[in-house]
């Protein structure tokens, strides 16, 4: 398949100067990945403050108080039950990175493990993992996701697990080039005729040199995993009432974008920001760390 | 070339087989009684016993696969828990639907792709190539339903330009199905578009790089010359690759843009099937997409190799 | 003879015309973008309406979606006025025994179904025997009913095996009782087959259902030349079709934009209180919900105004029993006030402590995850935590019946005789008593109503069995919603009706 042959191409870097000072200046002399890695530290600074720096609980329903345009008591306005939408967009950022996170977790995970034995061990072992990830791919991400919610049921936990399992292929496909392509190089053979073993072989000389696209490809995988859940979270599958989610309240504002803008424009933004964010991030550690692997766009371009 | 196919087509039917496995194992990895539960309250034991009988769910679960694979290669996908018809009539009403939007959308992809990637990846570095950069990012971390919204919002709510949604046949209302296609194909069609804009430019940059493009040069061509003849050319199969990817999934996935603007095709098919629980709808909604994805795929592939003859001694 | 042969042929030729593409198309389809054309009258509706129907078998069916259709292709024996009282439809005329026992209905000579087959009392004993046969959703409704059976060919009766006051109720109320030909198959199912003022045509999944005029019709109409449904299911989106001439009619209007609608003058908008109320249900047979005092607490502590406003705007009114004031049984009784106080009393009285309740709702209609969100802040302010369970509506009607919840919050429409709703809900053998409510001297008070043949004394029983129902907090009523319909200037003729029957009939399009 098309995908497989650029990938394949991409080549392990394998300079030893101290890889994250190379790693931090090249972030730093990028704008646009300075500015990805501010939003991430005031998402991270959100998801973990969360309620506390909440001037309002988010859940809270105050009926006489709904559909508030912006001021200086309701930043973001109030929603169609009185709720402080600035509250709650700031407590969605907790579950739009905890879903991100775990879901690329079990990608990653999964992924990983699977692309280091298809690589590492070849022939039919090879063959069966890649026919699998292609089959895996002859699905849109989305519908994916969405058959996956109908055999389990919607829910925050079953929508990590599918937007995990969409995203394992492309993991296994990425690790499995690289580790091609590591494979029959002179330290790796040298290490095997010194007899050592699979285990050790994999974990100190081919993951090590494998791991600049996998980081790459993490940061791309968060963008996709934070908009899939803002799109199952949106059809209703994902987050539950009364917790907010990004997707869930554009859904909610969609009824009420004649009546109260804020509703949708405030969450909605939080998602452009936060995926803008770690596309960005993405592209830039690829420049640093593997210029020959795909931007984030081509990498949905393959893969939406 | 003849035994790159042989292999191509091989492995393409593999996956197809799994996807059929995956796709049957569907409905029987739903806890419970999948018949039961989508009756909810139309529960009646005379139409259970008919849709269980009709469903075959009494068989072994080897000998239900093979019933599955075999109506399913002959066209038929079972019929629709929810509305007695069958699923391939259902799929195929909504094809037309499906269509209008992938096409119509993949040409606005194009239109914005094609001159944006080619002078961006030309001027590169210049004020164009940083704008192009900037919608690419813009456009593929925009939430196309967020898209939708807005755009039914001002076109059709403050300007009254166009029908926020809904889908009139072209056949019965030529200028009717146009107006309503313009919003939902410019929503997928620009989330596409700056994806595709980016395959261009570096599709366009990679071949200005190569040495065909310098002999070209060398020889003392016009710029433009060089431009449309060896660099386009060589540029164009890459491209198509990803055209032909994106039109695959235009075709299956664009669920919430359909959901949004009540349009009548495969993917909000789907999301009503998970709603109402139409198993065998969702089946073969999922199975037609990954059939059309795969095909695509092969076609691509083989173009691709018959264009660079490389691939296929890879 | 000879009229009806051309036009069989017409219809031939427009069918062929119109098939030619191999899928269905609307013949009119144009209309609706140029209002203003030249026909003067007939022409067709285009209603939107927000769902799609899930079949078009009146008998099968649950979806309201189905009956908007199916309101205008079939009819019942009898029917509903605007005022909720019983006129005749296919039945002209009907006389009960003195013992209460038979009831005996003279069909309508010269009726032919939209096949044009002749409707005769075989028809009528075929349809009621196969939703008794068949114990299809509505056989509920049929009892006290031992025998249907055509004594002649325009002649039913009926045989009960106790006085049923309310028998027309049962068999008109709504077109779930409708009346198929007797050589109904699975084919009609999905291309219903009936008397009524409209006939179907097609239905494109996903988008539409087409109706044509019924030129043997039985009544005054129709004189539009067809209906056509289609299906949207955004509020907004179906109000900006409206507003855009896309289409004339439409009954999804967002509650939040009805104050807004009210001053547009291009529209017509009408409101109505309806008789559906919407309520929430402890379960009994869980505890402590046993308990009437912890049931009374979550009564107690709830602001009605709030969750109605929240979850309708001011398209509804509060209430603490069923059916609204102005309605022929509506109980003028209302004990409860906001008094989180109260509740926690009452949760000491029961000596229930950190209560978490599980709060079952459905998206299927979106008020009850609303008024849920309201609920759950509420009952936080009396110490109840709240989990809200948010299902698909299968899923939701399934955990019903198993009786795996703690409370569910819904709604229960078009509502016309009080046997229907109070005892199928509150009496301990009722259909719809999920919730395991069984008090012997309420089912006593409903045993004896629904034999009593005096409206008066009728009525007497059942306001004593409600207020019980509601002190006890069977259910816990909360609101009337209003039945809001908008439509253009052009649509003439049309009334919006408290039991949500949309009937288009005697509608005209002026264009």
């Amino acid at each position: 398949m098309s995908a497989e042959t650029a990938t394949e191409a991409g080549a392990p870097v394998e300079e030893h100067a101290p890889r994250w000072r190379v790693l931090l200046s090249a972030v730093m002399a990028n704008r646009l990945a300075l500015f990805g890695l501010v939003v991430l530290g005031l998402l991270v600074m959100a998801a973990v403050l969360g309620e506390r720096l909440a001037p309002y609980p988010p859940n809270a329903a105050d009926v006489p108080e709904r559909l508030r345009p912006p001021s200086l008591r309701h930043p973001f306005g109030t929603d169609e039950l009185g709720r402080d939408v600035f509250s709650r967009v700031l407590v969605a950022a907790r579950v739009s990175l905890q879903v991100g996170f775990i879901a690329v977790g079990i990608s990653l995970a999964a992924g990983v493990l699977l692309g280091l034995i298809a690589g590492f061990y070849g022939r039919w072992i090879d063959d069966a993992i890649m026919r699998v990830t292609d089959m895996l791919f002859a699905f849109p991400a989305i519908l994916l996701a969405i058959a996956i919610l109908a055999v389990l049921g919607p829910g925050i936990a079953n929508a990590m697990i599918a937007i995990g399992i969409v995203y394992t292929p492309i993991f296994a496909r990425i690790t499995r080039g690289s580790v091609l392509s590591v494979r029959e190089r002179v330290f790796v053979t040298a290490a095997r005729s010194l007899g050592a073993s699979d285990l050790r072989l994999v974990t100190l000389h081919v993951l090590p040199n494998v791991l600049a696209p996998i980081i790459v490809q993490t940061s791309i995988s968060l963008a996709f995993a934070i908009l899939s859940e803002a799109a199952l979270s949106f059809l209703g599958l994902g987050v539950q009432p009364p917790d907010p989610s990004w997707g869930r309240m554009l859904a909610e504002g969609r009824g009420f974008v004649q009546q109260a803008w804020w509703m949708g424009v405030f969450p909605g933004a939080a998602i452009f920001v936060t995926v803008l964010a770690f596309n960005l991030l993405g592209d830039a550690l690829r420049d640093a760390l593997d210029p020959r692997q795909r931007s984030a766009i081509e990498s949905r371009g393959l893969t939406a | 070339m003849a035994s790159y196919v042989v292999r191509r087509v091989a492995q393409a039917l593999v996956v197809l087989l799994g996807v059929s496995v995956v796709v049957f194992a569907l409905v029987h990895l739903v806890p419970g009684d999948p018949i039961r539960v989508s009756m909810g309250t139309r529960f009646n034991p005379d139409a259970y016993e008919a849709l269980r009988a009709r469903a075959g769910f009494d068989l072994p679960l080897p000998v239900q696969y093979g019933r599955y694979l075999a109506n399913a290669a002959a066209g038929d996908l079972g019929v629709s828990f929810r509305s007695g018809d069958p699923v391939t009539t259902t799929l195929l009403g909504r094809l037309p639907a499906t269509l209008s939007l992938a096409g119509s959308a993949l040409l606005v992809a194009l239109l914005i792709a094609v001159p944006l990637g080619i002078f961006s990846a030309i001027r590169s570095g210049s004020k164009l190539d940083y704008v192009a950069t900037v919608f690419s990012q813009a456009g593929i971390s925009l939430p196309d339903f967020w898209m939708a919204i807005l755009l039914i919002l001002l076109f059709s709510g403050v300007l009254g330009w166009l029908p926020p949604s809904g889908y009139v046949s072209p056949l019965a209302d030529p200028i009717g199905w146009l107006s309503h296609l313009v919003l939902p194909a410019i929503t997928v069609g620009v989330v596409s578009g700056s994806i595709l804009t980016r395959f261009v430019r570096s599709s366009v940059l990679e071949s200005l790089g190569e040495d065909y493009t310098r002999t070209a040069r060398s020889k003392g061509l016009h710029e433009r010359t060089v431009v449309t003849r060896h660099v386009l050319r060589n540029a164009l199969v890459p491209i198509i690759t990803v055209t032909g990817l994106q039109l695959a999934y235009l075709l299956g996935g664009v669920i919430i843009v359909e959901v949004i603007f009540a349009w009548p095709g495969l993917g909000q098919l789907a999301l009503l099937a998970v709603q109402s629980r139409d198993y065998p709808v969702l089946q073969g909604t999922v199975l037609l997409v990954a059939v059309v994805f795969l095909l695509i795929n092969l076609i691509v592939d083989l173009l691709y190799a018959a264009a660079d003859p490389r691939i296929r001694y890879k | 003879m000879l009229a009806r042969w051309l036009a069989l042929f017409v219809v031939l030729l427009l069918g062929l015309a119109a098939c030619g593409g191999g899928e269905p198309v609307d013949v009119d389809g144009d209309e609706s973008a140029d209002a203003g054309g030249d026909e003067v009258a007939g022409g067709t509706l285009i209603a939107a309406i927000s769902g799609e129907p899930d079949q078009l078998d009146p008998h099968q069916t649950s979806a309201y979606a189905s009956f908007q259709v199916l309101e205008n292709v079939y009819d019942t024996l009898v029917q509903p006025t605007e005022e909720l009282e019983f006129e005749p439809a296919l039945a002209t005329e009907w006389q009960v025994s003195d013992d209460q026992l038979t009831w005996t209905f003279t069909l309508r000579e010269g009726v032919s179904f939209h096949d044009g087959s002749d409707f005769t009392a075989d028809d009528v004993a075929f349809s009621y025997n196969r939703i008794i046969d068949e114990e299809l959703a509505n056989a509920y409704r049929f009892t006290s009913v031992t025998e249907v059976r055509a004594a002649d060919d325009m002649t039913v009766e009926i045989e009960v095996d106790r006085p049923t006051p309310n028998l027309l109720a049962n068999i008109g109320a709504f077109k779930g009782m409708s009346i198929v030909p007797e050589e109904f198959d699975d084919e009609m199912a999905s291309s219903p087959v009936g008397t009524g003022p409209f006939q179907f045509e097609s239905h494109s999944e996903g988008q539409s259902i087409e109706l044509s005029a019924n030129p043997e019709y039985w009544g005054d109409g129709p004189s539009l030349d067809g209906v056509t449904f289609r299906f949207i299911s955004e509020g907004t989106v179906a109000l900006t079709n409206l507003q855009g001439g896309e289409a004339h009619w439409t009954d999804n209007i967002p509650p939040q934009q009805i104050e807004q609608l009210s001053d547009d003058d291009s529209l017509v908008l009408e409101s109505v209180p309806s008789t559906d109320y919407w309520y929430f249900a402890a379960n009994q047979t869980r505890e402590p919900f046993d308990k009437p005092e912890v049931r009374q607490a979550l009564a107690w502590a709830i602001d009605r105004e709030a969750v109605t406003s929240a979850a309708k705007f001011d398209a509804a009114t509060v209430n603490q029993t069923a059916i609204p004031e102005g309605s022929a049984f509506y109980t003028d009784y209302a004990p409860y006030e906001h008094d989180p106080d109260r509740g926690r009393e009452l949760l000491k009285e029961a000596g229930v402590e950190d209560l978490e309740v599980e709060l079952m709702v459905t998206d299927e209609y979106p008020e009850t995850v609303q008024a849920a969100q309201v609920l759950e802040t509420q009952w936080g302010e009396v110490g109840i935590s709240t989990n809200i369970r948010t299902l698909d509506f299968a899923t939701w009607l399934d955990e019903q019946g198993e009786g795996n919840f703690d409370v569910f919050m819904l709604g229960w429409l078009g509502n016309i005789d009080p046997d229907d709703y109070y005892y199928a809900q509150h009496h301990s053998e009722g259909g719809f008593n999920f919730h395991g409510y069984a008090n012997s001297e309420v089912d006593d008070l409903l045993d004896q109503a629904r034999e009593e043949t005096e409206d008066d004394a009728r009525k007497e029983l059942y306001d004593e069995a409600v207020q019980m129902i509601v002190d006890e907090a069977s259910y816990v009523y909360l609101y009337n919603p209003d039945v809001v319909q908008a439509w253009v200037p052009e649509v003439e003729g049309y009334t919006v009706r408290s039991d949500r029957a949309i009937r288009f009939e005697n509608v005209a399009l002026n264009q």
